[in-house]
């Protein structure tokens, strides 16, 4: 799957370019908060107590300075993938101890059967292993310059 | 929604995440996840399934074991197990809070 295909997961609504949070817990409230904001999706708690579980099965930051919460959830119809930026990082109980900077977080329906969310994570993984298109990431004034170094990646 | 359903919808996601850790572990593993928490999350899921009323909890294995999923979303008036009609009664005032079946297949049903 390639970034254009993934990008259509998320939209300008779906972007926080300056979440604050002064820990994990905050982290993960402040991303179910954008979602639910920037969409028509209900029910936050069944979607934090979803991503807390993910997170107590092992850290899903596992980028330099990135992290990727995901699951399933019956709470949302369609893969939504939001997008955060924390300039000041938390910790996310990254393994390198490195604070996160950066979060992809990908929700899907319990019937995605043609397990999209999985290819979507690879997708970004691979894309994220850039240094340089980090920097760019962390720069990008807007969803839609974020968006096009994401796709010239 | 009725605490009840909240609780049976928590634990069919954590069903869903044990079951895709043990069937897709390794995929995940490739792409740098780590599941040192997996016993625990077992531990999280009993606790979780115990809260909930030994009727309702009974129906959720019976209907797990029948067809992979025990709560369906209910989309455009469906249920979204069997695609029978769910009647507009069904999520009147005074339905809201109970935990809803359907009609025809018995899932159980959640309004997302």
């Amino acid at each position: 799957m390639d970034i254009a295909e993934v990008l259509k997961h998320t939209s300008p609504d779906l972007f926080i370019p300056d979440l604050e949070a002064s820990d994990k817990t905050a982290a993960l409230a402040g991303l179910v908060e954008g979602l639910i904001s920037g969409t028509d999706i209900q029910n936050p708690d069944t979607i934090l107590q979803m991503l807390q579980s993910r997170e107590n099965l092992g850290s899903t930051a596992v980028g330099p300075g990135i992290a990727f919460p995901h699951g399933r959830t019956l709470a949302v119809q369609r893969l939504t993938i939001l997008i955060a930026r924390c300039p000041a990082g938390v910790d996310f109980d990254s393994e390198d101890g490195d604070p996160t900077k950066l979060f992809f977080m990908l929700i899907a329906p319990p019937q995605d059967t043609g397990h999209q969310y999985i290819k979507s994570l690879a997708a970004l993984i691979d894309c994220i292993q850039d240094a340089d298109l980090r920097e760019k990431l962390m720069a990008a004034g807007d969803y839609e310059s974020f968006c096009e170094a994401m796709r010239e990646g | 929604m009725h605490p009840q359903l909240q609780l049976l919808v928590a634990l069919q996601d954590m069903d869903e995440m044990l079951r895709e850790t043990e069937e897709q572990g390794e995929e995940f593993e490739g792409l740098g996840f780590k599941h040192g928490g997996l016993e625990d999350l077992k531990k999280a899921r009993e606790e979780l399934a115990s809260k909930i009323e030994p009727s309702l909890a009974s129906w959720y294995r019976r209907l797990t074991g029948k067809f992979g999923h025990a709560v369906v979303p209910v989309v455009g008036n469906l249920c979204t197990g069997c695609f029978a009609n769910i009647p507009s009664s069904f999520v009147s005032k005074t339905n809201v809070n109970k935990v809803q079946k359907c009609e025809s297949c018995g899932r159980l049903l959640y309004w997302p």
